[in-house]
């Protein structure tokens, strides 16, 4: 009964915990734009991530060590040194993009410009942080986060042609009055947003932080296999709500109110108070998990201590370091760049940054002398070498398509 | 980003026409935003302060778009005078017509809004034709 509960509890948190800013602002933009003729871009995203954070799930149920610190042993440090720079400039990125996200929906409740809550929403990331126990963090902001289930709600409170939005989906195409660049470059956005790189090394960390051992690798898979399709299918409503709602009215979404605006729309004030709830849930839980992975990356690479499961005083250094990146968070959004904007370039440099952050967990899972019997299988291997190309082919056309499209205009 | 975010010049009538077209698009993305907003309120499915957020972002946007629009130094040809005329006035009576609706949502005025709204429509619909031929 216990088992059932801790993997029920790790499937909900899974659900809830995959959505951040970059999928709220991604998947409403593109929906509002393109309409679900991108979904399949949102669908790889979903496949990849599953198949790489079973991984390094995996890798640290059976070494119970952080992804940087193995990176640097198996790789070298100058690949291990590559990796981090690249690794924690996304993810601190994210980081920056997340705060914004959390003030800017607390905006939506004060009517109170959200750069004066960006302090006050920066001292209780770091107090979370710093104070609360890690299982309780994650296992909250997870549930909290399962209110962006008002999404599919609004989805069927619109009452769309079911078929056509499942023939949208099936038959990927492009809208004729949109160019080809600019569709490739949501397109990549969306795979970046569905695969951000802070998702699978704070999955794994947090599997070191819960003392994961080999028995606990199918409870990993449970969450992975089940959770995250789940969470993607969020994603997904999120986009086709901003279809039905916003595209037929040529809105295209640009802030946080636009994101919330198909829900008032459909499922009036209280979907609206809760998809907000869950605006505050989904940032706030992403600022923790981010905040937590600028300190993984850094300690696990110079092999200091780090992690929630000893005393602050035993892990100073990793505390300092994400203290340090709070304060860089909090101050990239005071300098008054969009956050939405931000969200917007993180996941595309997310996209420029997989190879990175992928290839060394391939590596590391295939090896034997880390991973005993535990190495991938072969199924496993075809179709993470398969994505490794495609995530590949991302990340190289990324900044040129960034460039070609002005951002995707 | 610096270079994704700039305004260019427009060196030919083409590349103005095209930037015309885009403002039109974008002006019409943030008046259609604040419209769709209040027609959600008077149904009464909006929280209030989430629709002041939304008309006033919707007007600072608005307003950006108009002032990137103006930045831009148009050829010297009569067609691109024509286009900066005729999408000046659109522009400028969409202005005026959501400072209006964010002073009367502030004030709690939803008859005063909702009229508004409805009059914004014809702006609107100004917007999409011009975006769909600059030239006509």
């Amino acid at each position: 009964m216990k088992k059932i509960f801790a993997a029920t509890l790790g499937i909900l948190t899974a659900i809830g915990g995959f959505v951040d800013i970059g999928d709220l602002v991604t998947n409403a933009l593109v929906g509002s734009r393109y309409g679900l003729s991108l979904a399949w871009a949102t669908l790889g995203g979903i496949v990849g991530i599953c198949l790489y954070a079973e991984m390094s799930g995996r890798v640290a149920a059976v070494t119970g060590r952080g992804t940087f610190d193995l990176v640097r042993e198996r790789l070298g440090p100058r690949f291990g040194l590559a990796n981090l720079i690249a690794s924690f400039l996304v993810t601190i990125l994210t980081f920056t993009a997340e705060i914004g996200g959390i003030a800017l929906s607390i905006e939506l409740v004060t009517s109170v410009n959200y750069l004066l809550w960006v302090p006050l929403v920066g001292l209780a990331v770091w107090l979370i942080i710093w104070r609360v126990k890690f299982s309780l963090l994650e296992d909250v902001f997870g549930l909290l986060g399962l209110t962006l289930i008002v999404y599919a709600v609004a989805l069927w409170q619109l009452n769309p042609g079911w078929g056509d939005l499942l023939h949208q989906i099936a038959v990927p195409h492009k809208p004729h009055e949109e160019g080809l660049l600019p569709y490739f470059y949501y397109a990549i956005a969306l795979f970046g947003a569905a695969m951000t790189p802070y998702e699978v090394f704070f999955f794994s960390s947090g599997g070191v932080e819960e003392r994961w051992t080999k028995k606990d690798i199918s409870t990993s898979r449970v969450n992975v296999f089940i959770g995250f399709p789940l969470g993607g299918l969020l994603s997904l409503c999120i986009a086709a709500v901003a279809a039905l709602v916003l595209l037929p009215r040529n809105i295209q979404v640009d802030t946080l109110g636009g994101v919330s605006l198909p829900v008032a729309v459909a499922a009036g004030k209280i979907g609206l108070a809760v998809v907000i709830l869950g605006f505050v849930a989904a940032t706030f839980g992403a600022a923790l998990e981010t905040g937590l992975s600028c300190g993984y990356a850094v300690s696990q690479y110079f092999g200091w201590q780090w992690g929630k499961f000893v005393k602050p005083r035993n892990a100073a250094r990793f505390h300092v370091v994400v203290l340090l990146s709070v304060v860089v968070a909090v101050g990239g959004v005071l300098t008054t760049i969009d956050p939405i904007t931000i969200t917007e370039y993180s996941v595309v440099f997310s996209a420029v940054a997989l190879p990175l952050t992928y290839f060394p967990i391939l590596v590391i899972s295939n090896d034997p002398d880390y991973m005993g019997d535990k190495v991938n299988g072969r199924i496993s291997n075809t179709l993470a070498t398969l994505f490794l190309g495609v995530i590949l082919v991302a990340a190289t056309a990324a900044i040129p398509l960034m460039l070609l499209t002005k951002a995707g205009q | 980003m610096v270079c994704a975010a700039c305004v260019g010049p427009a060196p030919t009538t083409a590349s103005y026409r095209g930037k015309a077209g885009h403002t039109a698009e974008d002006a019409l993305s943030e008046l259609e935003t604040a419209r769709l907003a209040v027609e959600t309120a008077e149904r009464g499915n909006m929280l209030h302060t989430s629709l002041e957020v939304l008309l006033s972002e919707a007007e600072d946007a608005y307003s950006s778009i108009q002032a990137t629009f103006d930045s831009i130094q148009p050829p010297d040809s009569p067609e691109a005078d024509r286009i900066r005329d005729r999408l000046d006035k659109i522009l400028s009576a969409g202005s005026d017509g959501l400072a209006q609706l964010r002073i009367a949502a502030r004030r709690g005025d939803a008859a005063e809004a909702n009229s508004t709204s409805a009059g914004l429509g014809a702006v609107s619909q100004s917007l999409r034709d011009f975006s769909d031929d600059p030239r006509a």
